[in-house]
């Protein structure tokens, strides 16, 4: 019932704060019902919360035994950067959140050719025109895929969808 | 009986499900072959688009997805040394080496033909096991129902990951957040904090893509410069003398699978795991050294994780509770198609068991077609380099979840449940419990309460009836099992640790 693995940068914090949240989760699910019967809507999501917290808590207790995997030159958080977030992976989550809020304005096509060729260019692939190429075929087989198999309506975004040819929204 | 057979037959004689079926297998294979796609979350963004289509429909191309992708994962094992799925995971110990020897095609071949029988042992058992189950399924009642659920929960939540406690953790993560919305017996609102948008509750289809898709995808990120060996892949189907050697191997691990992957919760890559281990412990003279090459440290757990598909579906179809990931998703999918899997699934709509065991079969027979074929091209385009393929399955998963209610909001959500993934990924939880415990979270919660007022709220009288009615005791027996067979103390007791 333990693990014998080093604890990762930023764990106990981790740890800690899931722990938080289900105790938080743990008293919004008692004020849903209180305890009104032992059958009422709020005592399953109290028991779930409750059994969060508990394991939670022994997970804690097992990552505070465990040895740290971070060397004593570096600080904790520039191991974390190091072993949970690089740059890389900063940057493409970036792109990620900026394509799915680009994704309601400037709508499906525009935000995800730009998406691809941003994050393709991020994660290394530096050969540009690949790059183009790559995203604009898969975007066309897409849009025809899911426009005619799947009748999937994508979004047309509020500030060009207005622009855009009806048979391209 | 005939009426049967038409219904076993229907995406046989279908030109439409045919190719369905066909094409799923054969996206299947690439799917599963490609690391940093899976087919949970191949299946689970497919389900968004497919919800439209007609349940026949949707399932063969489901069914095809399914038998390809656990075979596939085994192509970049061999080739890679990277298994594609975590079913493959076994198969490269000895894959790996025998590639390395130049014996790819062989190895391919081989492994191409044990997985397609033990494809079809799965299916057999899944044909015979399953009318019987769901017939003994109309004894339970809800107290069995939550013993299940709670058993399948553990099973995943123990035997995938490293912790016990952490697995539980992430199960009843996954119970609660299905208990955000409208209580279905009530109309309170739960968990709600006022928002309307959260009274429709949130939709596991999101969730699954955030968790299967999203977060894969981030955690993709590490393994970017790991560069493919290129490999000589030649002589692929294999001779009937080698074969037979292996048959019986083969017929013992798929029966390891079919058990492993009928059990609630636990699917190929446990199966082909101890199918491994048990190859490792039977074969007294094999081919190579473990680990160096032998043909039975391939045959062993492609045979049992393909066997486990069928095994995998009994639960699922007689008990409505999924036998694996993939299955859990299928789950999603049926609910979507208005039905609801279980006993009187099996019962009300029998057409509907036999199409499945149909379309697998099927699906089983194109598996040996493209298993055999294609296998030079396959090599290229399974080294498509990561900096491409990531951002591609990203764009797929935002429009798989922009598709179910051509919503943004559920976008947002599989944006946040993809990040908290990565997250407990790297801290060592496992997702599959998580989304497990959405898809079993509502008929926990639903049997528990029935058992509860079945009882008028006497909370003794629930508890003691757990070990006075002959089938609860049975399943709690095995619940109390799990937890203790992954304690210290029992690890210490057989002398593990």
């Amino acid at each position: 019932m333990h693990t014998n693995h080093p604890r990762l940068p930023g764990e106990l914090t981790f740890m800690a704060l899931m722990v938080a949240f289900s105790a938080f989760m743990l008293w919004t699910s008692f004020h849903i019902s209180k305890f009104d019967s032992i059958s009422s809507p709020g005592v399953f999501p109290m028991l779930c919360a409750a059994l969060m917290v508990v394991t939670g808590l022994l997970s804690v207790r097992q990552a505070w035994k465990a040895s740290s995997s971070a060397q004593a030159s570096q600080s904790v958080f520039q191991q974390f950067v190091i072993q949970l977030a690089p740059l890389k992976l900063v940057l493409f989550t970036a792109l990620i959140v900026a394509y799915m809020l680009a994704l309601e304005v400037t709508g499906f096509l525009v935000s995800s050719y730009v998406f691809l060729l941003l994050s393709m260019q991020v994660l290394g692939s530096k050969k540009m025109v690949v790059n183009l190429l790559v995203s604009a075929l898969v975007l066309i087989c897409i849009f025809i895929v899911f426009r005619t198999a799947f009748s999937v309506i994508l979004p047309a975004g509020s500030f060009l969808g207005p622009f855009t040819p009806e048979w391209l929204k | 009986m005939m009426e049967s057979l038409g219904y076993f037959f229907m995406s046989w004689l279908d030109v439409k499900m045919l190719l369905l079926t066909a094409a799923g297998t054969f996206a299947g294979i690439y799917i599963g072959a490609i690391p940093g796609l899976s087919v949970t979350m191949a299946v689970s963004i497919l389900i968004s688009f497919t919800f439209k289509w007609d349940i026949n429909e949707a399932l063969a191309l489901i069914s095809g997805i399914y038998l390809g992708g656990v075979y596939g994962g085994s192509r970049s094992a061999i080739l890679l040394n990277i298994p594609g799925a975590p079913a493959a995971i076994a198969t490269g110990l000895d894959g790996y080496p025998l590639a390395k020897r130049g014996e790819a095609g062989q190895a391919i071949g081989l492994t191409t033909v044990v997985s397609v029988y033990g494809g079809f042992i799965g299916i057999l058992a899944l044909a015979i096991a399953a009318p019987a189950v769901a017939d003994l399924a109309l004894m339970f009642g809800p107290r069995e129902y939550l013993l299940l659920a709670l058993w399948g929960l553990l099973l995943v939540g123990t035997l995938s990951g490293q912790s016990l406690s952490k697995g539980i953790f992430s199960g009843a993560l996954g119970a609660l957040i299905a208990c955000v919305g409208l209580d279905p017996m009530t109309g309170e609102n739960r968990l709600t904090f006022g928002s309307l948008q959260m009274s429709a509750g949130i939709s596991y289809v999101a969730a699954m893509i955030g968790f299967f898709g999203v977060a894969e995808v981030i955690a993709q990120i590490h393994q970017l410069d790991l560069k493919p060996v290129k490999q000589n892949v030649s002589k692929i189907i294999p001779s009937w003398g080698l074969l037979k050697k292996y048959l019986p191997l083969a017929t013992r691990t798929s029966g390891i699978g079919v058990v492993v992957g009928a059990l609630p919760g636990a699917g190929g890559d446990i199966a082909a795991l101890m199918a491994y281990d048990h190859a490792k412990r039977t074969v007294k003279n094999p081919s190579r050294p473990f680990g160096e090459g032998a043909y039975e440290g391939l045959v062993a757990p492609e045979s049992a994780n393909n066997a486990a598909v069928g095994g995998a579906y009994i639960p699922m179809m007689t008990l409505g509770i999924p036998g694996d990931a993939v299955t859990a998703v299928i789950i999603g999918a049926l609910y979507i198609h208005g039905l609801k899997p279980g006993p009187m699934l099996m019962i009300e709509t029998p057409h509907l068991f036999w199409f499945v065991v149909g379309s697998l079969t099927l699906a089983n027979i194109f598996l040996l077609i493209f298993g055999l074929t294609g296998i030079k091209i396959f090599a290229k385009i399974v080294e498509t380099p990561k900096p491409v393929l990531l951002p591609l399955i990203l764009v797929l998963s935002a429009v798989g979840a922009y598709a179910i209610n051509n919503n943004p909001v559920d976008v947002y959500w599989m944006l946040g449940f993809g990040v908290l993934g990565y997250f407990l990924k790297m801290y060592g939880f496992q997702v599959g419990p998580v989304v497990l415990g959405m898809i079993l979270g509502p008929m926990m919660d639903r049997s528990y309460r029935q058992a509860m007022m079945a009882t008028n709220n006497d909370g003794w009288l629930f508890v003691t009836e757990f070990f006075t009615t002959p089938l609860s005791a049975v399943i709690l027996a095995a619940v109390v099992f799990t937890v203790v067979s992954q304690t210290q103390w029992w690890k210490r007791l057989r002398g593990l640790n």
